[in-house]
């Protein structure tokens, strides 16, 4: 039963923090679809810095640092150019999918993975058989809960969401909606960092191309299916992750029989039935994306 | 204004919006304590005024005082830490919010962690005093529009405001709703804030209003006059500037809000047609499926005969806009039927009962009357195309040709039939509707709010237009919050209460008749 | 006019930015940004042969591109072209498996209806659940993508694996020369023709129909047009279903063409580069024809980089990536002063 709930943490953990960035841009009015992109940036940059410096701490540092540069840009896009969010987000992705290949190349020739030689902190053993997780994944209840009680107990979080919701409303008490939508992407980035990072050194201690496989869009699709809520947002992240272990446990119970690529699409497919099911719920679109600004092209 | 500090001066305001101009070299100081009126037509820049002086417009020129102190402009936190708070004519708090979290959003001063239960002990004795009574938990988005207009208000007076600014506030409100308005801004006018109000209605100003500035075409045409100074006759003047001779008399008085007098409006004029002929319209007992659009009909009965226009009244939100869409087929009735020329059309799409000479004006021109980033072109033969086959071929130059001619036909200001229709002034834009939607074929006429931000001269055509129609035997049916509007134009007057129609009229109107059934009171 | 000629200045501008950036990301990468832009340019556009390497990329890129455009103008951000491709070329190669044997002059163009078939079916239930529910099309085309890619894993090393081939490979088995439109060259009578052919009758469907109008109305207002009588279940299902046969009739080209079987993950980067020629073209079906030569370019550039140049191929997806960033932006960046006097974002009345 354990390793279960260690393989869900495992795959979770990244996987929420990704969520959380999403669910604070979207809170505050903007369609995050660079996760993916930050994500990859985070993981590669974390593994990088490891085994450049050898220090894990100068790891994540360059992970945070590369993955606020990462959402200041996509701000700077969408509320400064008035770029459309969808596409350049998806344009950041790519930057981060390529941009971590292109350097993964440029610093270890043609290799498409980097070891990083060490990893993040251990809980240990005081944790029983839970000791083999990362402090991230400790952290990551107290993140959830913070944000929580920023965002729903607090004057902050209440024009966060006027932002998101009603930018004019937002404007008419002085509230810039651009500088708050600054502040959540920047916040961001530093949850993106961790999840990349807790991704590459959570476990592996290993960063490899293209690694995210799309778990940046299906933190995008938690966010949706967590009604941009922070609690609901991780426990959809949650429910895609046991759907992946689920995938993996089937995977080794039954072997060659399963297919396995298509319980590899496991988690593809309940993030396209959450996202579904959301929409049926609260009217889909219409209610994430209240804030009609948004999505006039 | 001699020995006594302005509360709020503008000093020289000018304000652009690329090539138009909002504001004219605008100078106006307010007296403390006083209760001040600001009127004009729509687009004299009465809203751009108000938002100059709480900082959400940066005035191209000119400048802000309080007291003696200058204001830094286009700088809403310097408005409010001066005491400037605005309510805005299209409320302004988000719809999940609710009462107590509105109260908190718009605060200032330390804040820190709160609790549900703290935050609505923190608010509740302020909204009490303003006469807010509501469960503190009610989210915004559930509020009928009266109780949403004062909390509104609460919201604007959560910090220590001294200046308060409303946009329209009656706009929405039934002369029932009016009253408790004014009784509670003269309340708050004893309690020493300043009060200015946005009006456009004769007979709302000469009712509260201690002072009277008038505003026409950007620029300043009364400055603070006091309310004895000045008779309906003059501010009519002052409001349209030289009477044209093309407005009647009576069209003119329903235009400025009772010009006339402070009594309400009796008009008594009657159909130019012939009296109605059979009916165009009949809907029994429709009772609609509750969508979360707007409040659902219960048991909405209504007939429109050939040759007349019957107006609805009605507080919003009592399910006019459900009334449309009900009509227009994009409401899903649960009992009830809907004929349109005899045919039983309540099982009809919108295409099919377009094709059989329905025709809607709807409420929302930018939304739901154009798509205003495509070509005027594109949007005037949207109707025609839908007519035919999704993939019959076209001819754009005829069809621009098309359009070119019938938007000169309804003296539509363009350069391009290739244009924009974003590009066009809100009048010019529903005449553009009008063009469309108005031709030989309209069998009944949907005119959902037609003339809602219009100018004078603009709301004089779209009149013209729905009488024309009703002349060559079109049933009309208009939607409107304007009852003077109603009363000059309608031929029977019905009013909507909770989904329902719940009581009809017919000329000469009683303003306080109608206003009764409105909000229901018994008469 | 005007208008049109300000925005395709400005598509170029956002383009030469975004170069610039890429410029900056190469040097800090560690590589030198002229020396990446030379072997672009050297793989893309300086020679007959490169040229013609890049006619190759554009094509199905084009293909690809116009069926975006005809969901993109409709409003609806069907970002899952590389998905809808891949059914394509597994439609095709079913066709081709099934009726194996056969004429060409059957096979081939039951082929491609398969390949166009089995990329709109792709794009179906994403549209469906669009219209149907409000289900956001962005996240189920996304992962349509995805799934589309493992599914084609899963049939290159099951169902339709080669025999004959080694374990490591996944792929199927060739295609007979005989059903082939193209050599591995991939510019041929037949392909071009098809190129053709669509190019056409997409700048009819968008032109010269009431559905170019009406879809051109949806995509901008969906609400206005409702309000006219439309069903916007009919007119967005048809724009997916478009624009799904397009990028498979792509997917059948490439397959019976120049790639001649189907390998797991092959063009990885097609769907996105054809969404990409779209914004750039300004959703124009003639901007498409244009755009779509420079993006072959890149795609041409993408292959002889690491063989000649021996540079990352990477650095074309940055390029592409870095202009999918900017390319939908609608301002020039000024001085903040200067913006808020702008009526920029006018507050609604």
């Amino acid at each position: 039963m354990s390793d279960i709930l260690i393989a869900v943490l495992r795959s979770g953990t990244p996987l929420i923090y990704v969520a959380l960035a999403g669910m604070l841009a979207q809170r505050a009015g903007v369609w995050h679809l660079g996760l993916e992109g930050l994500m990859i940036a985070g993981a590669c940059a974390a593994a990088v810095g490891v085994e450049q410096t050898g220090s894990v701490a100068a790891g994540l540092a360059l992970a945070v640092l590369v993955c606020v540069l990462g959402s200041t840009l996509l701000w700077f896009v969408v509320e400064k150019l008035r770029a459309n969010p969808i596409i350049a987000g998806l344009g950041l992705t790519g930057l981060g999918l390529g941009g971590a290949d292109l350097t993964v190349q440029s610093i270890y020739g043609s290799e498409a993975s980097v070891t990083a030689g060490a990893g993040l902190p251990r809980l240990g053993d005081a944790f029983g058989a839970f000791g083999v997780l990362s402090v991230l994944v400790a952290a990551m209840p107290v993140v959830v809960l913070l944000l929580w009680v920023l965002l729903r107990r607090t004057r902050f979080g209440l024009r966060l969401a006027a932002c998101g919701e009603h930018p004019f409303a937002a404007r008419s008490v002085g509230v810039a909606p651009s500088r708050m939508r600054l502040i959540a992407l920047m916040g961001g980035g530093v949850l993106c960092a961790l999840g990349g990072a807790e991704l590459a050194l959570g476990t592996l201690q290993l960063f490899s191309n293209n690694m995210t496989a799309g778990r940046g869009f299906m933190a995008f699709a938690a966010v949706i299916f967590g009604g941009g809520h922070p609690i609901g947002s991780a426990l959809a992240a949650l429910f895609f992750s046991i759907v992946e272990a689920a995938g993996i446990k089937a995977q080794l119970v039954f072997g060659e029989k399963a297919p396995r690529d298509l319980l590899l699409a496991l988690p593809y497919l309940a993030t396209v039935i959450g996202v579904w099911i959301s929409g049926r719920l609260r009217g889909g679109l219409k209610a994430a994306a209240s804030g009609g600004e948004l999505r006039d092209n | 204004m001699q020995g006594e500090e302005a509360a709020l001066a503008c000093v020289d305001v000018s304000v652009r919006f690329g090539a138009v101009a909002a504001l004219s070299g605008v100078s106006l100081a307010f007296a403390p304590g006083r209760i001040h009126a600001v009127v004009g037509q729509n687009g004299a820049g009465k809203t751009t005024f108000a938002r100059v002086c709480a900082g959400m417009v940066r005035p191209t020129a000119g400048e802000l005082r309080i007291g003696a102190q200058p204001v830094p402009v286009g700088k809403v936190n310097a408005a409010r830490a001066a005491g400037v708070e605005l309510v805005h004519q299209s409320f302004a708090l988000p719809p999940s919010f609710t009462i107590a979290e509105s109260m908190e959003f718009g605060a200032t001063g330390s804040g820190g962690i709160f609790t549900r239960r703290a935050l609505e002990a923190r608010w509740t004795g302020h909204l009490k005093s303003l006469g807010v009574d509501t469960n503190l938990r009610t989210r915004i988005r559930d509020l009928p529009v009266e109780t949403r207009q004062a909390v509104e208000i609460a919201r604007a007076l959560v910090t220590d405001a001294k200046i308060l600014i409303l946009d329209e506030p009656t706009a929405v409100l039934s002369p029932a709703g009016v009253a408790t308005l004014f009784e509670r801004l003269r309340l708050l006018s004893r309690r020493g804030v300043t009060i200015i109000l946005i009006l456009h209605k004769i007979r709302e100003v000469l009712d509260i209003a201690e002072t009277i500035s008038v505003l026409r075409g950007g620029r300043l045409i009364e400055a603070a006059i006091p309310v004895a100074a000045i008779d309906a006759a003059r501010l009519a003047t002052a409001i349209i500037g030289t009477p044209s001779g093309s407005i009647e008399a009576a069209d003119q008085a329903a235009l400025v809000g009772g010009g006339g007098g402070a009594a309400p409006v009796e008009t008594a004029r009657v159909s130019a047609a012939a009296p109605a002929g059979p009916p165009v319209f009949e809907m029994a007992g429709v009772d609609t499926r509750p969508d979360g659009e707007g409040r659902a009909l219960e048991g909405a009965s209504l007939t429109i005969r050939r040759g007349e226009i019957v107006g609805v009244a009605g507080v919003e939100g009592n399910g006019q806009h459900t009334l449309v869409r009900a009509l227009a087929g994009l409401a899903g009735l649960d009992r009830g039927s809907i004929c349109l020329g005899g045919t039983d059309v309540t099982a009809h799409a919108l295409a099919q009962r377009r094709a059989a000479g329905l025709r809607i004006i709807p409420f929302d021109r930018n939304s739901e009357g154009l798509s205003l980033t495509s070509a005027l072109w594109e949007n005037w033969s949207a109707r025609r195309l839908l007519l035919g086959r999704l993939l019959s071929p076209i001819a754009p130059s005829r069809l621009r040709n098309a359009c070119h001619a019938s938007l000169k036909e309804w003296d539509v200001r363009f350069a391009d039939t290739g244009q924009p229709a974003g590009s066009l002034s809100g009048g010019n834009a529903q005449k553009v509707i009008l063009a469309r939607e108005i031709d030989a074929d309209a069998s009944l006429v949907i005119a959902a709010q037609p003339t809602r931000g219009l100018d004078i001269g603009a709301t004089a055509f779209v009149w013209q237009a729905l009488r024309a129609s009703r002349d060559r035997g079109c049933g009309v049916l208009l939607i409107s919050s304007d009852l003077d509007e109603l009363f000059d134009i309608a031929d029977r007057v019905v009013v909507m209460l909770s989904g329902r129609i719940a009581a009809e009229f017919s000329a000469p109107y009683n303003l306080a008749a109608v206003g009764a059934a409105m909000t229901g009171a018994p008469q | 006019m005007k208008g049109k000629v300000l925005s395709v200045l400005r598509a170029l501008a956002f383009v030469v930015v975004a170069l610039a950036l890429c410029g900056v990301v190469f040097e800090l990468a560690g590589f030198s940004a002229p020396l990446m832009f030379q072997s672009i340019a050297d793989g893309a556009f300086t020679s007959p042969n490169a040229l013609m390497k890049s006619l190759r990329w554009a094509m199905p890129l084009l293909i690809t591109a116009c069926g975006v455009l005809v969901s993109f103008r409709c409003g609806y951000f069907n970002v899952g072209a590389q998905g809808q491709f891949y059914l394509g070329a597994i439609g095709a190669t079913v066709a081709v498996e099934a009726l194996n044997g056969a004429p060409p002059a059957l096979v081939v163009p039951v082929a491609i209806a398969s390949g166009m078939v089995g990329g709109a079916l792709w794009a179906a239930w994403p549209g469906f659940l669009r219209i149907r529910w409000g289900t956001d099309e962005v996240i189920t085309t996304l992962m349509g993508n995805f799934l589309a890619g493992l599914l084609l894993v899963y049939l290159t090393s099951g169902p339709l694996k080669d025999p004959s081939g080694t374990g490591q490979v996944t792929a199927s088995r060739p295609v007979a020369l005989g059903y082939r439109i193209a050599t591995s060259v991939g510019v041929s009578p037949t392909i071009i023709a098809l190129t053709l052919a669509t190019l056409v009758l997409v700048w009819l469907l968008v032109n010269r129909t009431a559905f170019g109008v009406l879809s051109s109305l949806a995509g901008r207002n969906p609400v206005m047009i409702v309000w006219q009588g439309a069903k916007l279940s009919s007119l967005g299902l048809s724009a997916f279903l478009v624009s799904g046969a397009l990028a498979g009739l792509a997917g059948a080209i490439e397959l019976l063409g120049p790639n001649g079987r189907l390998v797991s993950g092959f063009l990885p980067g097609h769907g996105f580069t054809a969404v990409l020629i779209a914004l750039v073209a300004g959703l124009s079906v003639t901007g498409v024809a244009v755009v779509s030569m420079f993006f072959g370019g890149l795609a041409a550039a993408s292959l002889y980089l690491p063989v000649i140049a021996g540079l990352p191929a990477a650095a074309i997806d940055v390029i592409n990536a870095a202009i999918a960033l900017f390319i939908t932006a609608r301002t020039f960046p000024l001085p903040a002063a200067l913006l808020e006097r702008l009526p920029a974002r006018r507050p609604a009345p």
